[in-house]
């Protein structure tokens, strides 16, 4: 057999390519959208597809490339039953006694949603003519995306407020920085185990045909990441509390007098413009940081049966400048540019995405699996979450 | 147009072949021949590794072609489940004819062209936002059971009664009056415009609120304690009764939730994978656009509540009169105008709606 060409040494790094071209996908997203309102939406399913399968084929790893398979007829089924969900689940929540089952239901949906959705994607994606699968069961998607957030939440909560009154009864300031402290510590710690707990679940249940994926890694890299990005909020808060201090007890009355009905003064309204970009410049910069560096851990902990490793290189930096950049050049663009800037925000992360393949590329034997619906793939669409891990 | 049947044989593609449920990428080639019984004009194709030996075949029409997208390479699918793959595009072109998805490619092409496909973008996008919407939810008001409604206003009633409201403090007699308005007004309004819904008026103090008075899509209106001390007036209770009874009947509460869950679906499908600066920028424009259909609702209310009191038979100005106490100021504006016209603007237009009135 010569076909050999196609081969890659075991062991020599393959960076992931991405051939993805600003103007070829801006005519198909400015049609794609065009079609799209003319048929009031109905064509976002097809528009979908072209636009999954544009980026999946224009992404390579040793000249093979990704596919996407799911048709228009399944996302717009998939989307009309989650349309005429979501409007009964709006109505009937506001029914006395109904509202606490919708919000019961809706709990318990939400694994079954995740893990359709993740299903679907796997299966009808596919890498050098191989379908992915997913084999993930609801039980520990329940544990993994309901049980663990919530018991989380229920302890920031419990701790949070418990330490402000007990700080309240007492007056004492000291019980107060202690509660804060406190729920720092729980964060700083239940967050990057909720997060890994995710990760395990969608990798380890992910294979390439009937390659498996598995994934593993320490605690501590996450805990790294997230004290960084929460470093960065603080010292952004105390260096703007040191810049501005004097302006914010002015903010405070700005905020009264606006309640009081007063009109607000120019000055004013520059204030609240000030602490709206002190959030922005505090949390967005955090959740890249916490990003990045999850990505990488991600990457660089997961193996692919048949003894293929991954890695990621993506830097902070140069993501957030790509990231806070291509906000700007969109919006000045009334969104023009939009197809630009996704093609930059793909080309840099495939740039920094490399597999060390530990045999050939040959040898994936694919499975035939029934895909399921796209329910949980239009929930996750409408909600703007992805459930799985990306590229 | 179609391509001539003798130029679609002896046709030679080079490109990759993948065996079914295989990752093997194999050089191969496409080479058409005439068909094996020699009938029709469509070829036979086959397969070819590159010593010749036939990995797959299939009669033209057996097999299955993806539709063209961008520069990404050529797909064929053979009965056996086999793919060929190739990136000569003119080739592949000259085989199969016109397929699927040619014309959708051929508009996609970065090409001036496109200018006019942005124009007609931001035309159909206008078009829909301010009118198709609209229809929609007319169409999904006409499907929502009126019976539901009623129940939603319960659960609203109950939030409401948890979160801001006391029972009311106002005399018997003193909502005794005031509901003898509200049924006087509900008593010109013809069955079409009742169409299935309860109307009833309740009282509660709501001293944070001030002087208010809110529609629910069912027909419940509640009325604070303070509206009624503050502006014991017939005809200023009658005035803003009939606007309310306004929101109702024109279903104002309904159409502008069906709209913000329109938008959000629009948004959630048609926008894609923005990153989260745009997502929210989106989301966030989108509330402040929909503002104005706030605004365009109050003035409608205002028209439907002076057309209801002058016919039944009170002073319409009453209406008008509150609305000058509030811009006069002193009073704390309630909460609910923000969403509203200025106050000293909508005693100008129900003037005019006053003078139509004859």
């Amino acid at each position: 057999m010569s076909d050999t060409s196609m081969n890659v040494n075991p062991g020599e790094t393959q960076r992931v390519e991405f051939s993805g071209n600003a103007k070829e996908w801006f005519g198909i997203w400015i049609v794609n959208l065009l079609l799209s309102i003319v048929t009031i939406g109905i064509y976002s399913a097809w528009a979908k597809v072209r636009t999954k399968k544009y980026f999946y084929n224009n992404t390579s790893i040793a000249g093979r490339n990704f596919d996407y398979h799911a048709t228009g007829k399944q996302i717009l089924i998939g989307r009309i039953i989650v349309i005429v969900g979501f409007i009964a689940f709006t109505l009937l929540s506001a029914v006395p006694f109904l509202n606490i089952i919708m919000i019961l239901a809706l709990l318990a949906a939400t694994p079954w949603l995740i893990v359709r959705s993740l299903q679907f994607n796997a299966r009808m994606s596919s890498f050098s003519n191989v379908r992915f699968n997913f084999s993930g069961k609801m039980g520990r998607a329940f544990v993994v995306y309901v049980l663990l957030p919530l018991g989380l939440y229920i302890a920031v909560v419990a701790v949070g407020a418990g330490g402000g009154f007990l700080a309240g009864q007492s007056g004492s300031v000291a019980i107060g920085v202690l509660a804060g402290l406190a729920v720092l510590v729980i964060l700083l710690f239940a967050v990057p185990i909720v997060d890994r707990a995710v990760k395990r679940y969608v990798i380890n249940h992910h294979a390439l045909g009937t390659a498996a994926f598995s994934f593993d890694a320490g605690l501590s890299p996450f805990v790294k990441a997230l004290s960084l990005a929460l470093a960065w909020v603080v010292l952004v808060l105390v260096v703007s509390g040191v810049v501005f201090g004097a302006s914010f007890a002015a903010l405070g009355d700005a905020f009264s007098g606006l309640e009081a009905g007063g009109e607000p003064t120019a000055g004013q309204l520059g204030l609240i413009g000030l602490f709206y970009l002190l959030f922005f410049v505090a949390f967005l910069p955090a959740g890249f940081i916490y990003q990045a560096l999850v990505r990488n851990v991600m990457y660089d902990n997961t193996q692919l049966e048949g003894g293929h490793s991954f890695r990621s290189t993506v830097k902070v930096g140069p993501l957030m400048w790509i990231a806070i950049t291509n906000a700007v050049v969109i919006v000045c663009t009334l969104g023009l540019m939009l197809p630009w800037a996704q093609i930059r925000m793909q080309a840099y992360l495939a740039a920094q995405t490399f597999v060390i393949p530990g045999a050939s590329m040959d040898d994936f034997i694919g499975e035939q699996q029934a895909a399921g619906n796209a329910i949980g793939d239009a929930y996750g669409d409408l909600e703007g979450v992805d459930f799985g891990v990306g590229l | 147009m179609g391509t001539d049947a003798s130029e679609r044989f002896g046709l030679t593609l080079t490109g990759w072949a993948f065996a079914s449920g295989s990752s093997r990428k194999v050089a191969a080639r496409l080479i058409t021949r005439a068909p094996l019984d020699g009938r029709g004009d469509a070829p036979f194709v086959d397969i070819v590794d590159e010593a010749d030996r036939v990995i797959t075949g299939a009669q033209f029409e057996e097999i299955t072609i993806d539709p063209p997208l961008g520069r990404s390479p050529r797909r064929m699918h053979f009965p056996d489940e086999a793919m060929f793959e190739t990136d000569d595009h003119e080739g592949f072109r000259a085989l199969t004819g016109l397929t699927r998805g040619d014309l959708l490619s051929h508009y996609e092409a970065f090409r001036p062209r496109l200018v006019a496909v942005v124009a007609a973008l931001v035309l159909c996008g206008w078009l829909l936002w301010r009118y198709g919407l609209d229809l929609m939810v007319t169409a999904v008001i006409a499907l929502t059971p009126a019976g539901l409604l009623g129940y939603m206003d319960q659960g609203t009633l109950q939030t409401i009664d948890l979160t801001m409201a006391d029972d009311t403090e106002l005399p018997e007699d003193e909502r005794e009056r005031v509901a003898q308005i509200f049924s006087t007004l509900l008593a010109e309004l013809p069955p079409s415009e009742i169409n299935g819904r309860d109307f009833k008026l309740l009282f509660r103090d709501m001293e944070r609120i001030g002087p208010n008075a809110f529609a629910m899509p069912g027909g419940t209106i509640v009325m604070t304690d303070q509206f009624v001390e503050k502006f014991p007036q017939e005809d200023v209770l009658a005035g803003v009764l009939g606007h309310e009874i306004g929101h109702v009947v024109e279903a104002h509460g309904l159409r502008q939730t069906y709209r913000s869950l329109g938008m959000y679906f629009l948004i959630g499908f048609l926008a894609g994978d923005t990153g989260p600066i745009i997502d929210e920028i989106l989301l966030e424009g989108n509330l402040l656009l929909s503002l104005q259909f706030s605004r365009k609702h109050e003035a409608a209310a205002d028209a439907f509540g002076v057309q209801l009191t002058s016919a039944a038979g009170y002073d319409p100005a009453g209406l008008q009169q509150f609305f000058r106490e509030i811009a006069k100021g002193g009073l704390t504006p309630p909460e609910w105008l923000s969403t509203h016209p200025a106050s000293d603007e909508r005693v100008e237009q129900i003037e005019g709606y006053i003078e139509a009135l004859d």
